[in-house]
């Protein structure tokens, strides 16, 4: 079986590894939520990574499912090759293990190791198509995450230098051993370490103005790795962020991180806004909103307390959700119209009436209208800038916000509404992509009613975790 | 050996390793910043010999055996090949003009230097003058990559960049954990693989190179 080429059992096999990883995780949320965090080796899980370890894992399955019928469609159209599916296969789930490894690594240098893995990775599959567009951006993408990461490298040996200075021994590299020794780091040196993470991880994030190689590999990936891409493996490398903000909080004083994380975040929300407003390029626009969203949750950090700090945690798992379901139907409706211009794309609610209905919710959520998820965040990381006193960043991020919410309903609206196009496919809507797609659509809709205490209990002990 | 005396050593191999940054930034021909990163890495594992027999950490050693043969020794020899195979006749292709780059890379020596004497009690934990220089040697790797078009080119800056962080790594008193070391080394190869195949997949299915890539805009 292991040597099909059959895409049926190929998808079988994908989705079982997904829907196994899921479990796998939840049993792992259990044993945290009753004894708290486990540490194996260079690996730990504590309720931080487990709130990015539960994102990763959902979305994953709803890739998985979402690929069944995307691949098909793939394969028919010829933008797969049917005898490539096994390496694609195999690439995505290294690519997802990456990522795994990432959020719980525990030892600083298995977190930069994991984060540059998740690059190689990504990287083959964002070209994967072949053409020229995906070539350029993966090859764009390889390189600027590369440069950025090995800022990042450069920052973890200067903390690394810092700790082994206080403390000898192999513990000096393990966060959790770092942290117990924080208050007693050199500020200077952990100032300058903190500086290069920053911009190190901030690159892999997606944080302005390091943002550059985003639009182009998130729009240009396969739509299913696109939805990996821009709903968790920015949320990975925010939480390397994360990780060395509270070392820095410990060592030099929460104002010195949160001053940087308030720079890069309003940097990245208006960078953003006025390539939204201009775009025509469906993916691109959803890769420029990656931007702004990373910037808020960035903010959110920045603001700080517990408010600011469990809004930006809650806004890492909204947007992951709800980006991973506006990429979905993005991929749909270019893959009916034949063409990512969303000047060409009209109608569509007259010929995929379902499709169309998930696309403008994704697009209402993503601009921020109650009562869904992404509201509920963005209020919370707003209240925390008040609370603060933070007027002048409040006053450029409200701003914004209301002029991305004008264009991204602008957008939405008219691809939904109106005539439809003559180029448009009139084929019936298959199952599979939906079902990933309504999925995700659920549990977008319930967060934006209710926090369960299942996510609220991990979202809350990790912020104090981070506050502490 | 006494401290000061690797001290020394350690501040020698410091200014050879700045030469040879000075190499690859002026250098005109591909050839010639492939050489000049193969003996910077051949640098890093003198250094790492040297730390070794002076710290009596044997995990050095075996850093230093892995920087010689992949560093060293296969990872340029690979850039040799591929600069063969696609019979490259575009060489550096700066974005800037060469004698500007050379002096932004003086600037970026000074501040490092700058920046790690206004470090008090941490620059203990470092070996001589490791600190300043790895800073100047990863950021000066990072202009490379920043203003050459050509891929070979920027994948010789991502090297060179690479080889000033293991120097400052391997100058912290009690030396990175052997097992990181070893993980950092992988992902450079294999980042260098796959870019690799990247750099002939360009050739191959769009006739193109890397540095006539620049159709994504906006």
């Amino acid at each position: 079986m292991l040597t099909t080429r059959d895409r049926r059992i190929l998808s079988a096999i994908d989705v079982t590894g997904s829907a196994v990883l899921l479990a796998l995780t939840l049993v792992l949320a259990r044993e945290v939520a009753l004894g708290g965090p486990r540490a194996f080796g260079f690996l730990r899980v504590d309720d931080l990574g487990l709130v990015f370890l539960l994102l990763l894992v959902v979305l994953t399955l709803a890739v998985s499912i979402y690929t069944v019928g995307w691949l098909k469609q793939a394969v028919s159209v010829g933008n797969m090759k049917a005898e490539l599916l096994r390496s694609y296969f195999a690439l995505v789930h290294a690519f997802v293990a990456t990522m795994v490894v990432t959020v719980l690594a525990d030892n600083l240098g298995v977190l930069w190791i994991a984060m540059e893995g998740t690059t190689i990775t990504s990287a083959v599959l964002i070209g994967y198509h072949g053409h020229h567009h995906g070539l350029e951006a993966a090859w764009k993408y390889i390189i600027v995450t590369t440069i950025g990461i090995s800022f990042g490298l450069f920052g973890t040996v200067l903390i690394y230098a810092a700790a082994a200075d206080v403390q000898a021994g192999a513990g000096a590299m393990s966060w959790s051993a770092i942290m117990d020794i924080a208050p007693r780091l050199d500020p200077g040196i952990v100032r300058i370490g903190f500086i290069f993470v920053m911009v190190g991880y901030g690159t892999k994030a997606g944080l302005a103005p390091m943002h550059l190689w985003l639009p182009d590999a998130h729009s240009q990936a396969p739509t299913p790795v696109s939805a990996l891409l821009s709903g968790v493996l920015i949320k990975c490398a925010l939480l390397g962020v994360i990780r060395f903000q509270t070392i820095a909080a410990a060592a030099c004083g929460p104002e010195f991180p949160a001053g940087v994380l308030l720079t890069f975040g309003l940097i990245s929300v208006v960078v953003a806004t006025p390539f939204i407003l201009a775009q025509h390029d469906l993916k691109r626009l959803l890769g420029y909103h990656s931007v702004e969203h990373v910037g808020i949750v960035a903010l959110g950090l920045g603001f700080g307390g517990p408010v600011g700090t469990y809004g930006a945690l809650l806004h890492v798992v909204n947007h992951g959700i709800t980006k991973a379901l506006a990429f979905f139907a993005a991929g749909t409706a270019i893959a009916r119209y034949g063409s990512r211009d969303m000047r060409v794309i009209r109608g569509l609610l007259g010929v995929a009436p379902i499709g169309a209905t998930l696309l403008m919710l994704a697009a209402l959520s993503l601009a921020g209208v109650p009562p869904f998820s992404i509201f509920v965040s963005e209020l919370m990381v707003l209240r925390a800038g008040i609370g603060n006193g933070h007027w002048v960043a409040i006053a450029i991020f409200l701003t914004m916000v209301v002029v991305i919410f004008a264009g991204l309903l602008h957008h939405a609206s008219s691809m939904a509404f109106g005539e439809t196009a003559a180029a448009a496919s009139r084929e019936r809507e298959a199952w599979f992509p939906l079902l990933g797609m309504v999925l995700l659509a659920a549990i977008m809709v319930l967060l934006g009613l209710g926090i369960p205490a299942s996510i609220d209990g991990p979202l809350r002990r990790a912020t104090e975790i981070i506050v502490g | 050996m006494s401290a000061e005396a690797v001290h020394a050593i350690i501040d020698d191999i410091g200014s050879l390793l700045l030469f040879t940054m000075i190499l690859i930034v002026a250098a005109g021909q591909i050839y010639r910043a492939i050489y000049a990163v193969a003996a910077q890495s051949l640098l890093i594992a003198v250094a790492a010999a040297v730390l070794a027999t002076a710290t009596g950490n044997s995990d050095l050693w075996v850093i230093a055996a892995i920087t010689l043969a992949v560093k060293a020794i296969v990872l340029p020899w690979v850039l040799h090949l591929v600069v063969q195979r696609m019979n490259v006749r575009r060489e550096v292709e700066a974005v800037i003009p060469i004698a500007a780059t050379l002096a932004l890379a003086v600037v970026i020596v000074v501040v490092s230097f700058q920046l790690s004497t206004s470090l008090g009690p941490v620059r203990q934990a470092i070996t001589g003058n490791a600190l300043p220089v790895g800073i100047a040697l990863t950021l000066t790797g990072v202009l490379v990559m920043a203003t050459r078009k050509t891929a070979l080119t920027q994948m010789v800056g991502l090297f060179a960049s690479e080889n000033g962080i293991f120097f400052t790594a391997m100058a912290v008193t009690q030396g990175m954990p052997l097992i990181i070391e070893i993980g950092v080394i992988l992902d450079v190869i294999l980042a260098a693989l796959v870019m690799t195949i990247l750099v002939l997949r360009v050739r191959s299915t769009v006739d193109a190179d890397i540095a006539d890539l620049d159709r994504l805009r906006g």
